[in-house]
């Protein structure tokens, strides 16, 4: 009973979050060609019954691309909004803020996946990725097929337990169940040269990270993240639940073919190092 | 009078800030490029290098001694240009003819490198987002 009320709670909370972003097309304006998606109608389900959470996601709330473009509700931009869910600083361990405070700008933006052409790994892909995922959903399998240098994860959901002793991967080793229409999949084992966020956030082997999938509507995939690394964090730290909406356009190709910033940032490094 | 100015402008400068903000801080236009060091090229359009992680454009830019420098402008990740509306071949129909370009140079030093933050083609006139020449 208790279960079945904190479920309902929390299928409410997240039906609201969406709807307390959207307004119809008239009520937001004319003045936006680009608007805040509709909720579109009920989710879909698999055939066991659970949500299927597959679709091309875009990280806004338009449903289409808005970097670059003009006529773009700032609402629509965004994954959330941080006035209504706000999403608290990482608390470092002293010697990681220390680390961080020490990189040299240069230092920070090589360390980027968006400039080095790393992988961005999890949970970074679902925290800095401005391209679209593609997700392709069974009773036994989740498929990400991300743009971003066209790279793609595997999550089993056929209750397989995790090897005892994984590789350290980019996307780490999970293990996935059902909370109601929630997905969790906990996540360990991790390569330690991914970063979490583009602020030179850097994880240790000991990261642990639980992905929480709803999709509150047809158009709507809410993904929030915790990660647990008790080496480089005081204490875990839990994402805003984000927003990613269904888009019908292409996907494109992005494979780092002609990556000239190393180049250009190693030139800046080195007069960094004459400087000091 | 005075203090609704003031408010008038506060709401403007905010509306300015949140629209223009970013959704993603992935990529520091500053590390790499100088904002002291911005301004319009105009020249002729001369390749297209459609790659990732950005795209790059050529332009001869004649300089105030009347020589001409062949520019490079690096753009967006082609996702963004294509989610725009900008494409490939819109490049390749405008080799040859004139472009408007507001751009930045880079911050080492290197000659003729810039990153770009519009284009407009002088065969259809329309501005064209290229890149985000803030943080």
């Amino acid at each position: 009973m208790t279960r079945r009320f904190h479920l309902g709670v929390a299928c409410a909370a997240a039906t609201a979050l969406v709807s307390i972003q959207y307004a119809s097309p008239q009520a937001q304006g004319a003045r936006y060609s680009i608007t805040v998606m509709p909720p579109g109608g009920p989710a879909p389900r698999l055939p066991d019954g659970h949500i299927d959470l597959s679709g091309h996601w875009l990280p806004n709330s338009a449903g289409q691309g808005v970097s670059g473009r003009d006529g773009v509700d700032p609402a629509a931009r965004r994954q959330f909004d941080p006035k209504v869910t706000p999403e608290a600083e990482p608390s470092f361990q002293p010697w990681a803020a220390e680390k961080i405070k020490n990189m040299t700008p240069v230092e920070l933006e090589l360390a980027k996946s968006s400039v080095n052409c790393m992988p961005r790994g999890l949970p970074a892909i679902w925290l800095q990725n401005p391209y679209s995922t593609v997700i392709v959903h069974t009773p036994v399998m989740m498929a990400q097929l991300y743009e971003v240098l066209n790279n793609w994860r595997l999550v089993y959901t056929d209750g397989r337990p995790a090897p005892k002793d994984p590789e350290p991967w980019v996307h780490g080793t999970s293990t996935t169940h059902w909370e109601g229409d929630t997905l969790v999949v906990n996540s360990f084992g991790f390569d330690e040269r991914t970063y979490v966020m583009p602020t030179g956030w850097f994880h240790s082997d000991v990261m642990k990270v639980t992905e929480r999938y709803t999709r509150p509507s047809k158009n709507y995939l809410i993904v929030q993240i915790t990660v647990d690394d008790p080496k480089v964090l005081t204490r875990p730290w839990t994402s805003a639940p984000r927003r990613w909406t269904l888009g019908n356009g292409e996907v494109y190709e992005f494979y780092c073919t002609n990556n000239k910033e190393l180049d250009e940032l190693g030139k800046l490094k080195e007069q960094e190092s004459y400087g000091k | 009078m005075k203090i609704v100015w003031t408010f008038t402008l506060g709401i403007a400068a905010a509306a300015v800030v949140l629209t223009a903000a970013p959704s993603f801080a992935h990529h520091s236009f500053a590390a790499e490029f100088d904002a002291s060091k911005c301004r319009d090229f105009s020249g002729t359009l001369t390749k297209v290098e459609w790659t990732n992680p950005h795209g790059f454009f050529f332009v001869d830019v004649k300089d105030t001694n009347g020589t001409v420098n062949n520019w490079s402008f690096q753009t967006y990740a082609l996702i963004t240009l294509r989610r725009a509306g900008t494409s490939l071949q819109l490049f390749k129909d405008n080799i040859g003819k004139e472009v408007w370009v507001r751009g930045c140079e880079a911050k080492n030093g290197r000659p003729h490198y810039a990153a770009a933050g519009s284009l407009k083609f002088a065969s259809d006139g329309v501005l064209r987002q290229m890149g985000q020449l803030q943080d």
